[in-house]
């Protein structure tokens, strides 16, 4: 076929069933097209074919003969969409970018041709629904396309939001699955058929196995990876691996896994042990007991707890509540999959892998491989929200592939893996029982939660209830419930929003029993003197006050709810950041990673304050730096931005008022000054400290319900956020926004599905695992409250967890408001809605 | 088996995950493109017409504004763009144990229905048995309110109606059989529609239910409805008991809301609420298209 590419003449013949997509990267090797879901759902490989943007994962490759195509590479970089992305901050991980540039490119172009003006918000999210961003970062989207579309940007160069805007926008970012080398080999992983049983493995030549014992305890586990010249070699020889399956008694849903006679998947001490944690960091202590694993009682007063508990439900007090909450698994699906590419030399490892634990990757490489010298590399990746703190199947079979081959090797998940195996929040099911006093506060509280993370344990959500709501009795408990179902692990701000969705609600329904206000009534209970700040802030917000305080009749009723998170603070104090003068340039290293937090702004920025004129280089992404934070536990900004100030005092001391300029060579290294009056514990693990103070969040959420067709819209939230300074106000914004689409998403449509019988996880692509897309994104406000950090250096700290926490609870109170129905399952489906709602 | 390749949509996603195999027959070059007056002065639709074409062009919409408001509905602006007439007709369900390689079921060559056992709230209202995923096509519901005629190569054309049929196929069509177009009767001067779906999501995603409909008023008087649904059957599903209910009849919300009762059992307890929902989009859609 010949074509037009990007405004050149291009000739290949692809075969039948090439798609695009896969011609663009791979031969034409055009990677700002991305591929995410591979079925037409989510957008980021879109490109415009003779001017009409068409998702080139599913578009044949054959009809790209004779039009003209062009990518996000083609686009240029000056388009007025490009810039207004730039400007606007209209983008987080960036992986989705590229679809979403090139789409608002054809509205942009079509709308200056015909109309004038600014389209609606509405017009725009109509062009652009069938694309997703996982970030959440739609509003920010929305009006860029618009300021471009009112030309705006005609005529000027954006101030870019972010250091690396202009590259994500451009399709120049390179993510580790664009990442090739010479001589490269493509791997793909073999894994079990079967949800439990024997097997016995016979591996071809050019495998590797990867199943430690003999023993598969859930579908799709890795058992072994081979590698090929092409994908589909790779494919072809995959189907060599013979696995012999002995199948053992299985049970994967957890109501029958907790039953007497369940078949047992950890029987013994030691098979226990190789249970997988889904928890970030050491998990808790617990006792065994058929699938069930039960942790120790957590408690303050317990007996007390328990025993006013029962008391008031005797006597059926006003202010009691019982119920039980359940919420489905969320899945990560960050839009860039798992995927490592490892070259093993004579000399040592380096891998490029998607990952959010740049530093921590480096020592576990070195600790299972103990090669000469090992380098990880990551230079921008997709998206994260925990699922990228470990060394993964992917990196694994890479490293296995490419030591036994003598070849780089490239192992990427389909999003089918990627919706299987690389972890999800666990689901849960939470006992809770509260009374509360009008004037009192809390007067006792027992939270049981059982979490269900397949073959992981680990699931922490009613120890929680530990930091909230003052000093009031409490009793409070985390089981595991294990089945033959792949594993959990750690889903941005773990355990917080299962916990807020039963404790939040639990609030909720005892104010409206007692017939006080729930903000008034939080702000009682919370000793919290900066969660207080909000409620104060909050209740005085015409969205609070005009809440409907009637039962309404219509079929279409709106509500508004509130509720409140909080989170542990943590940073590493561990964290370099070095400066050096280069070509009269301040150039920034540390070793972290950029997951679309903006992690390289925040240390520009940092760096600029000191000094304000200088050209500064911002880089991250390479092991070789010196240590800097994990993206996980929301320690970034609190451990980089500390340390920039502190390098950047130390050169401006160097130069004692010369321009930077005379520095040539010269390197200082920052570090993170320890906290004033020290940390909450006095030691680091793993460099992760967990200091003084919690960071708080409340949630104002508006929603409108259909109550004949059972569907809910989120309106509009006002989310307030008590995390000190902000470092970097629209990248603050941007991510405490998408927090919120995130919420939105666990509320109303992510449910992880795994079949009971065979343990095939059912929702294994972006079609029937839903995403919150653009037309789901309310208006939101987002307030921060800025005090109350000065023991922290820089006054401020992370929030990329805190801001999602208390969304979905908040959506589930609004429901309540709207309709009298008190949803307890997560999501609340329409059929769940209009089952429960009251008639 | 050799499938025909027109958009790609359905059949590329397959090719990805395996579930198609054989030869594949583009239908690039093939023409079947044109929108045709027919001579008794309705319109012939080539079967490659974009399912965007049926929602956008001006002729189609001042015609059947049923169909264009259908097809305008689905999907992504995307997918609307390179999903043809034939093609989304023709589809294959998207039960998730069929789009998922661990199953095997009747409709990928093997027997009996995996998700039969846990259907699930996304299954059909009315069971046709063997499969249990409602019929994905909502153009194909909007053309059965107009007795559209799907014409074959070289086989005698049918009514679009009787492209399905059972529970355990897709379509009745060979994997020969080539759809090239769809022939509808002569507009019907005044008619008006209205189209919904339920949907979890605000948009993009495939119906629980959805509800088709176009009314023709003179003089006060129905003269002509056609109402058909989707989301709740193996099959398209067009409702004539609901149209001869609103037939004769002055439009109120009253008729509406009687015509719209459904005496339905639901196959299985967990699509029990979409028998209200269904109701409440039929009487939703008679009110648009007054």
């Amino acid at each position: 076929m010949r074509l037009t590419f990007n405004g050149g003449p291009r000739e290949h013949d692809p075969g039948p069933d090439d798609t695009a997509a896969d011609v663009i990267r791979t031969v034409f090797g055009a990677t700002g097209t991305k591929v995410a879901c591979g079925a037409g759902v989510c957008g980021a490989c879109t490109i415009l074919v003779d001017g009409e943007p068409k998702a080139s994962c599913l578009l044949p490759a054959a009809h790209l003969d004779g039009a003209e195509v062009t990518t996000v590479e083609g686009v240029g970089g000056d388009h007025p969409v490009q810039r207004a992305f730039v400007e606007c901050d209209a983008l987080q991980c960036g992986f989705c970018t590229p679809g979403f540039v090139t789409e608002a490119v054809a509205f942009h172009d079509r709308w200056r041709k015909d109309r004038e003006g600014t389209p609606s918000r509405e017009e725009v999210a109509d062009a652009l629904t069938g694309h997703l961003c996982r970030c959440g970062a739609y509003e920010n989207i929305l009006t860029a396309v618009r300021q471009a579309c009112s030309g705006v940007f005609d005529d000027r160069e954006p101030v870019p939001a972010r250091v690396e805007a202009p590259a994500k926008v451009t399709g120049t970012a390179e993510y580790t699955v664009d990442v090739t080398l010479p001589g490269m080999l493509h791997g793909v992983i073999v894994r079990s058929r079967l949800p439990h049983a024997r097997v016995t493995v016979e591996l071809p030549e050019g495998s590797v196995r990867l199943l430690d014992g003999d023993v598969v305890r859930y579908a799709g586990q890795p058992i072994a990876a081979v590698a090929a010249e092409t994908p589909a070699q790779a494919g072809e020889l995959a189907g060599r691996v013979t696995v012999a399956y002995e199948p053992l008694p299985s049970v994967v849903d957890p109501g029958e896994a907790r039953r007497a006679g369940a078949p047992v998947i950890f029987p013994d001490a030691a098979a226990q042990k190789k249970a997988p944690s889904s928890a970030e960091g050491a998990g808790f202590p617990g006792r065994w007991r058929g699938n069930v694993r039960s942790g120790y009682a957590s408690a303050w007063r317990g007996r007390t707890a328990r025993r006013r508990l029962d008391a008031a439900e005797e006597r059926n007090a006003p202010g009691y509540f019982a119920a039980t909450f359940t919420t489905a698994g969320q899945s990560h699906t960050a839009l860039e999959p798992h995927a490592s590419v490892a070259d093993w030399r004579a000399d040592g490892l380096t891998l490029y892998t998607s990952t959010q634990a740049l530093p921590h990757l480096k020592a576990a490489a070195a600790k299972r491989w103990n090669p000469p010298k090992v380098e990880v590399v990551a230079h921008h990746v997709g998206g994260g929200f925990g699922a990228k703190l470990g060394l993964g199947a992917d990196a694994v079979a890479a490293v296995e592939l490419s030591r036994k081959l003598g070849r780089p090797v490239r192992v990427a998940m389909s999003r089918a893996e990627e919706l299987t195996d690389t972890g999800y929040r666990p689901g849960t099911r939470s006992e809770l029982r509260m009374l509360g006093t009008p004037a009192g506060g809390l007067a006792a509280i027992e939270l049981d939660v059982s979490g269900h993370g397949g073959v992981s344990t680990g699931s922490m959500v009613a120890t929680l209830g530990l930091l909230m709501y003052g000093r009031g009795p409490r009793h409070f408990r985390d089981r595991d419930v294990v089945g033959n179902a792949p594993p959990a692990s750690p889903f941005r701000g773990p355990g917080g929003p299962p916990f807020a969705w039963a404790v939040e609600q639990g609030v909720d329904e005892i104010a409206h029993r007692l017939g006080a206000d729930p903000l008034r009534l939080r702000r009682t209970w919370d000793g919290n003197r900066r969660r207080r700040a909000l409620y104060e802030i909050a209740g005085e917000l015409p969205l609070w006050r005009d809440r409907p305080t009637t039962p309404q009749t219509g079929r279409h009723r709106r509500g508004v709810g509130a509720a409140a998170a909080n989170w542990i603070y943590t940073a590493d104090l561990d964290t370099k950041v070095e400066l050096t003068v280069r070509d009269g340039r301040i150039v920034a290293r540390t070793a972290t990673q950029d997951i679309g937090t903006g992690v390289r702004t925040v240390i520009r920025n940092t760096v600029r304050e000191v000094f304000p004129d200088a050209d500064i280089v911002v880089e991250v992404g390479h092991s070789h730096a010196p240590h800097g934070p994990v993206a996980g536990g929301s320690r970034s900004t609190a451990s980089v931005g500390p340390a920039a100030r502190d390098a950047a005092r130390k050169l401006a001391a160097h130069l004692g008022g010369k321009p930077v300029g005379e520095a040539e060579g010269v390197t200082v290294l920052g570090e993170r000054p320890k906290d004033r009056r020290g940390s909450a514990v006095p030691v680091s693990m793993d460099h992760l400290r967990i200091g003084r103070g919690l960071a708080g969040a409340v949630h104002i959420t508006e929603v409108e319900v259909d109550t004949l067709l059972g569907h809910t819209r989120v309106t509009r939230v006002w989310g307030g956020i008590a995390a000190g300074a902000i470092y970097n106000r629209a990248a603050a914004r941007n991510q405490c926004e998408g927090g919120i689409v995130q919420g939105i998403g666990y509320a109303l449509y992510e449910e992880r599905l795994t079949d009971p019988r065979t343990g095939v996880v059912l929702s294994a692509n972006l079609e029937d695992y839903r995403l919150p897309g653009v037309k789901d994104t309310p208006e939101m406000t987002i307030h921060f409250h800025e005090d109350g950090w000065d023991h922290v250096p820089g006054g401020g700290i992370g929030l990329g967890e805190v801001c999602t926490i208390s969304v979905a609870a908040s959506v589930g109170n609004a429901i309540f408001n709207a309709t009298g129905f008190r949803p307890l399952d997560l999501p609340v489906r329409p059929d769940r809605l209009l089952e429960g709602m009251p008639r | 088996m050799t499938e025909y390749r027109a958009g790609g949509t359905d059949l590329m996603e397959r090719r990805a995950s395996g579930r198609s195999t054989g030869p594949i027959v583009d239908l690039r070059d093939r023409g079947l493109r044109s929108i045709e007056t027919t001579e008794k002065g309705g319109f012939r639709i080539g079967a490659m017409v974009t399912v965007d074409t049926l929602a956008t062009d001006p002729r189609l919409r001042a015609a059947y504004p049923a169909l264009a408001l259908t097809a305008g509905a689905l999907a992504t602006p995307q997918i609307r763009r390179a999903a043809t007439l034939g093609g989304v007709l023709l589809q294959r369900t998207r039960c998730r144990y069929y789009r998922n390689e661990h199953y095997e079921c009747l409709k990928t060559g093997g027997e009996g229905c995996p998700a039969r056992g846990n259907p699930g709230e996304r299954a059909v209202v009315l069971d046709l048995g063997p499969c249990v995923a409602p019929h994905p096509s909502s153009v194909a519901m909007a053309l059965l309110t107009y007795d559209a005629v799907a014409e074959i190569e070289e086989r005698p054309a049918r009514p679009v109606a009787g492209l399905y049929g059972d529970g355990a196929r897709d379509h009745l069509l060979d994997a020969s059989d080539l759809l090239t177009a769809v022939t509808l009767p002569p507009p019907v001067d005044g008619e008006r529609a209205g189209y919904g779906r339920a949907t979890g999501r605000a948009s993009a995603e495939w119906p629980l239910a959805e509800a088709v409909a176009h009314l023709t008023v003179r003089d006060g008087v129905i003269v002509r409805a056609g109402v058909a649904v989707g989301g709740v059957a193996a099959v398209p599903l067009r409702l004539p008991g609901v149209e001869a209910a609103l037939t004769g009849g002055a439009p109120s919300e009253g008729l509406f809301a009687r015509a719209a009762r459904l005496d339905w059992s639901p196959a299985f307890p967990e699509t029990a609420y979409k028998i209200p929902m269904t109701a409440t989009l039929i009487g939703d859609v008679l009110a648009q298209a007054l």
